[in-house]
């Protein structure tokens, strides 16, 4: 069977104003690429957790999109490990409940997590109800994105020696 | 000996969506007062104000981070409701179908991945004995096919892995060792090793939402009806003849799955906490909307799931619920964080509310919540003055005590087999809630193949319109403004959205009572409580420092306040508190 494409999977609630960042910089991701879909595979994960789960297997890579309070400036974007994503809080990685952390450690126990996880977290300033972004987050839009095409470009480059 | 007096706050309750606190007052060690406080989605409105009507449910469907297709189908009938548009009966089924893959993923990961834990004990699962393990797999259910001494062995190693990395990860923050856990070591591992099973499992069956949704997450919802394209002779595009077929192996996985698997493991669960069928019964009152329409969402007596209500544990004939009366239900604010203006009444109808948040009290820090003051998020909705339970526990009591056959077969097998002599008033419990979850999941994944049947006996006949759009252009909107309901049937329980369209057929206003509304319930203006801290009452803590026995009776209504607005906080790895004075 061959490989599953590299998944680019924005997650976040887009009525809590910056929760839904990862959603939003997906969507215009999606728009913006050039990257063959066979290869790269763009998802609205929404406010979803163990429903994802399904998604994951069978992938070289994942990048997951997402907003994160990790008390840096807001608008600052956050480039994490799988490591440092599971470090940053038990109960999520994230603001809201769609939890990051527990699709990663629920596809980790099954054996089912893609050997390169890149977590680009963007801080966020607010999430009270409302559409759109903060203004802050809304400037960090084209950062993030420089980061996440860093993210696949890593991903998608010969794999490190000695990982299977 | 003297009497003592402790308040134990459990804070978060963890293994829910959302954000729950919950407050017991404990005398020798009994629950004798409880307040449940939380957190819960308000303000769609400021979304959808002015907004196309049309458009509502996709902004719906993204308020919870479970029920995705819940809110969307409320939304679409509400403003079906209020235009007066008619879906075509292809539209009803797959909204059916939807709705029954939805149930049955979120019963079964409800119950082995949110649920389980507070029955079994992880780390006694180390000291299984695995061929002893085989046997009582085969006591329960015999003809489940994972069931060797080496399959039990390797989940046991797995376990091993995990508890001696000391990275419990998701399996954290649990009580092992609790003295209120029961299950021998071999009961314990089984159920990890199913825990598992229904993991991979949960991965198939939201498959059919991707199938009839055209994505997943968030699936595609359409006022008139549904989005997908039916065309048997057609390309992957189209629902074709090969992607049709496709679902039967998935119903038949899932309706195996609950038959070969959860049941029996909740027939084992309740052979060895007898007690719980006597502890957590609660309020008594019990409400359901109905859902899984026959005959159009207009008949409610051609229902699956049966509409009425229920008091005081009256299981005869349900009382009928008149949802054009809007003084049926209202919503107080006594003791939630939320003001009425001046002048108003004091229990208003959710379609003439008012979320106008007033935060008085409590100045944090705090230690403790004002019982006799406003201390939740969560408004007191009441059906005709009286707090009630929602979920699945209503819904098979409704369908009981309304003498459907269904329900009487599935509740009467069940009593038999616990050896509960018969009396289904036992299902108002703990281990009945528990229990009901599980049994309606049997007549959902049933009740998914026949509406997969039907369908696919009109496909056959050529009956393939799944929208009706003659009402899709608001120039043909005769009744503006108008006022529409819509209701569902979420996992969770009775789950509405009211909606009010102007003349200028925009949204002038929407307002949403979900499930966990009723549920997590604050006492009301007459002190009268909520289904949660009803349901505390007289419970015996073994150790109130670990009050596992809190855990099991709130889980067992599966709380989801996931709709969290005021929560989020940079103490993220604060996983439990607990305090006792």
């Amino acid at each position: 069977m061959p490989e599953a494409p590299i998944l680019v999977l924005g997650i976040g609630n887009t009525l809590l104003m910056d929760d839904g960042v990862g959603v939003l910089l997906v969507e215009e991701f999606r728009g913006l690429s050039t990257l063959p879909a066979d290869e790269v595979e763009f998802l609205d994960g929404g406010t979803q957790g163990l429903a994802l789960l399904g998604r994951l297997a069978g992938r070289r890579a994942l990048v997951i999109l997402d907003a994160v309070k990790l008390g840096a400036a807001p608008g600052s974007v956050h480039c994490l490990t799988l490591e440092q994503a599971l470090a940053s809080g038990s109960r999520s990685a994230t603001a809201h409940e769609g939890n990051a952390g527990e699709l990663l450690r629920m596809a980790m126990m099954l054996g089912e997590l893609p050997d390169r996880v890149a977590v680009i977290g963007v801080e966020a300033a607010s999430l009270e109800t409302g559409l759109g972004l903060s203004e802050p987050v809304r400037r960090a839009l084209p950062a993030a994105l420089d980061a996440a095409r860093a993210a696949i470009t890593a991903a998608r480059s010969p794999r490190e020696p000695g990982r299977t | 000996m003297a009497t003592t007096t402790n308040r134990v706050v459990v804070d978060p309750v963890t293994r829910i969506e959302g954000h729950l606190r919950v407050e017991a007052m404990l005398t020798d060690g009994v629950v004798t007062d409880a307040i449940s406080s939380g957190t819960m989605w308000r303000g769609i409105e400021l979304i959808l104000q002015g907004r196309d009507p049309r458009e509502a449910w996709a902004f719906c469907q993204r308020i919870c981070g479970v029920c995705t297709t819940v809110h969307a189908v409320a939304s679409v009938r509400a403003v079906e409701n209020a235009l007066g548009i008619g879906v075509p009966p292809n539209a009803d089924i797959i909204r059916n179908m939807m709705f029954l893959a939805q149930f049955l993923q979120d019963h079964v990961v409800h119950f082995y991945h949110l649920h389980a834990l507070d029955w079994v004990d992880l780390v006694s699962a180390l000291k299984a004995n695995p061929s002893a393990t085989v046997a009582l797999q085969q006591a329960f259910s015999g003809a489940w096919p994972n069931s060797s001494t080496a399959y039990f062995a390797d989940v046991q190693a797995k376990v091993k892995r995990f508890v001696e990395s000391g990275q419990l990860g998701i399996f954290g923050n649990a009580y092992w060792g609790h003295p209120a856990y029961k299950l021998p070591p071999e009961g314990n591992l089984l159920a990890v090793a199913h825990y598992f099973e229904a993991l991979q499992w949960q991965k198939e069956i939201v498959k059919i939402h991707a199938l009839f949704g055209g994505k997943n997450p968030h699936p595609n919802y359409l006022v008139g009806g549904m989005a997908s394209v039916l065309n048997p002779s057609g390309d992957e595009r189209a629902l074709n003849m090969t992607r049709l077929n496709s679902i039967g192996g998935l119903i038949q996985d899932a309706i195996n799955l609950v038959e070969g698997m959860y049941l029996p493991d909740l027939q084992l669960l309740a052979t060895f906490y007898p007690e719980w069928s006597r502890i957590g019964g609660g309020l008594g009152n019990f409400m359901a909307y109905g859902d899984l329409p026959q005959n159009g969402i207009g008949n409610p007596s051609g229902f699956r799931f049966p509409q009425g209500a229920i008091l005081n544990r009256s299981l005869t004939a349900p009382l009928p619920l008149n949802f054009t009366n809007l003084g049926e239900i209202t919503e107080q604010v006594d003791h939630s964080w939320y003001g009425y203006p001046p002048g108003s009444k004091t229990a208003l109808h959710p379609s003439e509310g008012f979320t106008a948040p007033n935060y008085t009290d409590l100045s944090p820090p705090f230690e403790y919540l004002k019982e006799n003051g406003k201390y939740s998020w969560v408004k007191a909705p009441r059906w005709n003055g009286n707090a009630m339970e929602v979920g699945p526990l209503a819904r098979v009591l409704v369908g009981y005590a309304s003498n459907r056959t269904e329900f009487r077969d599935v509740v009467n097998e069940a009593l038999g087999r616990l050896g509960w002599g018969g009396n289904p008033g036992k299902l108002i419990s703990t281990m009945g809630r528990t229990l009901a979850r599980g049994l309606e999941t049997r007549l959902c994944a049933r009740w998914l193949k026949a509406e997969y049947e039907a369908l696919m006996a009109n496909v056959r006949r050529g009956v393939l319109a799944t929208a009706d759009n003659s009402k899709w252009d608001p120039a043909t909107w005769k009744r503006t403004p108008a006022l529409g309901f819509g209701f569902t049937e979420a996992p969770r329980g009775a789950c509405a959205h009211w909606i009010r369209i102007g003349s200028d057929r925009k949204i002038a206003n929407y307002q949403i009572v979900v499930p966990s509304t009723w549920n997590a319930s604050p006492k009301d203006g007459m002190g009268n409580r909520g289904a949660y801290e009803s349901a505390l009452l007289k419970t015996r803590l073994a150790d109130p420092l670990q009050p596992l026995e809190i855990l099991r009776t709130i889980h067992s209504f599966d709380p989801c306040l996931a709709c969290a607005t005021h929560v989020v906080s940079n103490d993220g790895r604060t996983l439990a508190e607990v305090v006792v004075r």
